[in-house]
């Protein structure tokens, strides 16, 4: 087999990975500061595609028009889903959360589906076709520019995540009671880390409607995100995006190995088995935090 | 209203608490904290101790509970429909029984945490008094506080209260599950933040001879009600209590405690 396409195939497989990490860390964000697993994250991707789509195409704005526009509507679609959906639930327990954030899910889907329809869209974001040469490995430069957004995504939250308004998500997400105790507003948390959280979700949906175009197929992500996120660990960042890269890089050459082997559909297996291996043999990720228990 | 000072920072009229809208888990308690006073509030186990702690700092609602019907009232002004987070603000701390720190957050972080309702300046300040308070936890600030010692982690859960500048610090059992000196030595920190700060504070427990040892008055409750009010030395004194709640009895046996139960329904 041929080594330079093994590299080349794990090297981009290595970015489209990063572009995993850009929708699970939506779902860490949450649960990192809420304890909630955001089932919905997929599906709010999709909608933030749509919504630029809707700036950029129905309203005729140009795309740096319609993008922080797209990522203001979501932060304020992230606020009333907390408002709306979640506030009731709070301190109930999580499987009626988990199930909630399932609804949001369907809801948005079913939702755009009706005011949308199921056509694919183009989002085009200029970004060249021509590859880039790395020696004689060929890489793919919307692949790169979506890992390049990624890592500084990834930047941005650790660094976020120390500032005082982090802690005092992490301290919700440990203690909703002793939160409330200390005069923390678990509510106002709880929301600000879903607008967060969405406005993520807008910056990973111009990256991969630009790779894929926009419809429905974009909440299928969530299940590329749910997988990197528990392979990270559920409340890690850097966990994530290292958990995205080796994903991608699993992908990438199973793609090449498996492919000729099973007739295709190999990514798909190889997702699944990461997601069901990880869960049995380390259910707190490879970076997650275990429950502390004093000896 | 009357030109006389506040003398009680906290007053509660027959407060009523209902679980779930039927489960009644407080029956018409009655209690005031003096300023700058330190009153204990003791009972047995489900007496309805921290339901009461809990009406005052609002927690009910996180576990479908209600005020049904009394007042609570603190510096005179009634307080029954103000959010946790708004009577933090006015000045009431509430330390959660079982510590409750965030363990997954540093000792430090978990002071920073409990600063939201203040100035970042403040929190500053108001740091450094804590850890001058437990000097401990300053050696161990940046250590997962889900590792601390069960006795460093009380400090750090009446230090978070500290943080939010309580005028009335509520703890809830402190002493479960601590040995004696570290007892001994929070009592003794407790005592020293009522003396130099003047905050008035309400303490709960079940290990009454420890709190009576520090408190002015106690009040007695049993079954969701107030059965008895009295001074420390006074509860100290009095043979029920020293019999139920000091471990002064040598032969009880069941009949006994029927006796007394019944003899304390006509009291009441």
């Amino acid at each position: 087999m041929d080594i330079l396409l093994l590299l080349e195939s794990s090297l981009n497989g290595a970015l489209v990975g990063l572009m995993y990490s850009l929708v699970a860390m939506g779902i860490v964000l949450i649960y990192k500061s809420s304890s909630v697993p955001n089932l919905a994250q997929g599906a709010m991707v999709m909608l933030a595609g749509y919504v630029i789509l809707a700036f950029s195409n129905q309203l005729g704005l140009p795309l740096w028009v319609a993008i922080p526009l797209g990522i203001v509507t979501m932060f304020i679609i992230g606020v009333g889903i907390e408002r709306v959906a979640l506030r009731r639930l709070a301190g109930r327990p999580i499987i009626m959360i988990l199930m909630m954030t399932l609804g949001i899910e369907i809801f948005l889907r079913a939702g755009s589906m009706t005011i949308w329809g199921g056509t694919s869209r183009p989002l085009p974001l200029g970004i060249s076709d021509a590859p880039l040469f790395l020696g004689p490995l060929l890489i793919n430069r919307a692949y790169a520019v979506g890992a390049g957004v990624a890592v500084a995504m990834f930047v941005l939250l650790v660094l976020f995540f120390r500032t005082r308004i982090g802690v005092v998500l992490r301290a919700i997400s440990d203690d909703y009671t002793a939160a409330w105790s200390v005069g923390i507003s678990v509510e106002r948390g709880v929301a600000l880390s879903w607008a967060i959280s969405a406005v993520v979700a807008t910056i990973a949906a111009v990256l991969w409607g630009s790779v894929q175009g926009v419809d429905q197929s974009l909440a299928l992500l969530l299940l590329k995100g749910v997988t990197v996120a528990v392979l990270g660990g559920l409340d890690s960042i850097g966990g994530a995006l290292l958990a995205g890269i080796l994903l991608g890089i699993v992908e990438g050459l199973a793609s090449i190995v498996l492919d000729p082997l099973l007739g295709g559909a190999s990514r798909e297996l190889v997702d699944a088995a990461m997601l069901i291996l990880t869960i049995m043999l380390r259910p707190h990720g490879l970076f997650g935090r275990h429950d502390i228990e004093r000896v | 209203m009357t030109e006389n000072p506040i003398e009680e920072v906290l007053t509660l009229n027959n407060v009523e608490v209902v679980y779930d809208y039927v489960s009644l888990a407080i029956k018409g308690v009655s209690l005031t904290v003096p300023k700058g006073g330190m009153v204990a509030l003791l009972g047995a186990n489900g007496a309805g101790k921290s339901t009461t702690l809990k009406s005052i700092s609002g927690l009910l609602a996180a576990e479908r509970g209600e005020v049904r019907r009394g007042e609570v009232k603190f510096q005179n002004e009634n307080i029954s429909g103000l959010m946790p987070q708004d009577r933090v603000k006015l000045g009431i701390a509430h330390v959660l029984e079982g510590r409750r720190v965030f363990e997954h957050l540093t000792p430090d972080e978990n002071l920073i945490a409990a600063s939201a309702v203040r100035s970042r300046h403040d929190a500053a300040r108001n740091k450094d008094r804590v850890y001058s308070y437990f000097p401990r936890l300053f050696e161990r600030r940046s250590s997962a506080a889900g590792y601390l010692s069960g006795g460093e982690q009380q400090m750090l859960a009446i230090g978070r209260a500290l943080m939010t500048q309580p005028k009335l610090l509520m703890l809830d059992e402190p002493s479960l599950g601590l040995a004696p000196f570290l007892v001994a030595e929070i009592f003794q920190i407790l005592s020293r933040i009522n003396r130099e700060e003047g905050l008035s504070v309400l303490l709960v427990e079940q290990n009454a001879i420890a709190a009576l040892e520090i408190v002015s008055h106690g009040y007695l409750i049993e079954s969701g009600r107030i059965v008895m009010h009295d001074t420390a030395e006074a509860l100290k004194r009095n043979p029920d209590i020293q019999e139920f709640y000091l471990g002064g009895a040598e032969n009880k046996n069941f009949r006994d405690i029927k006796h007394y139960r019944r003899r304390k329904r006509w009291l009441t």
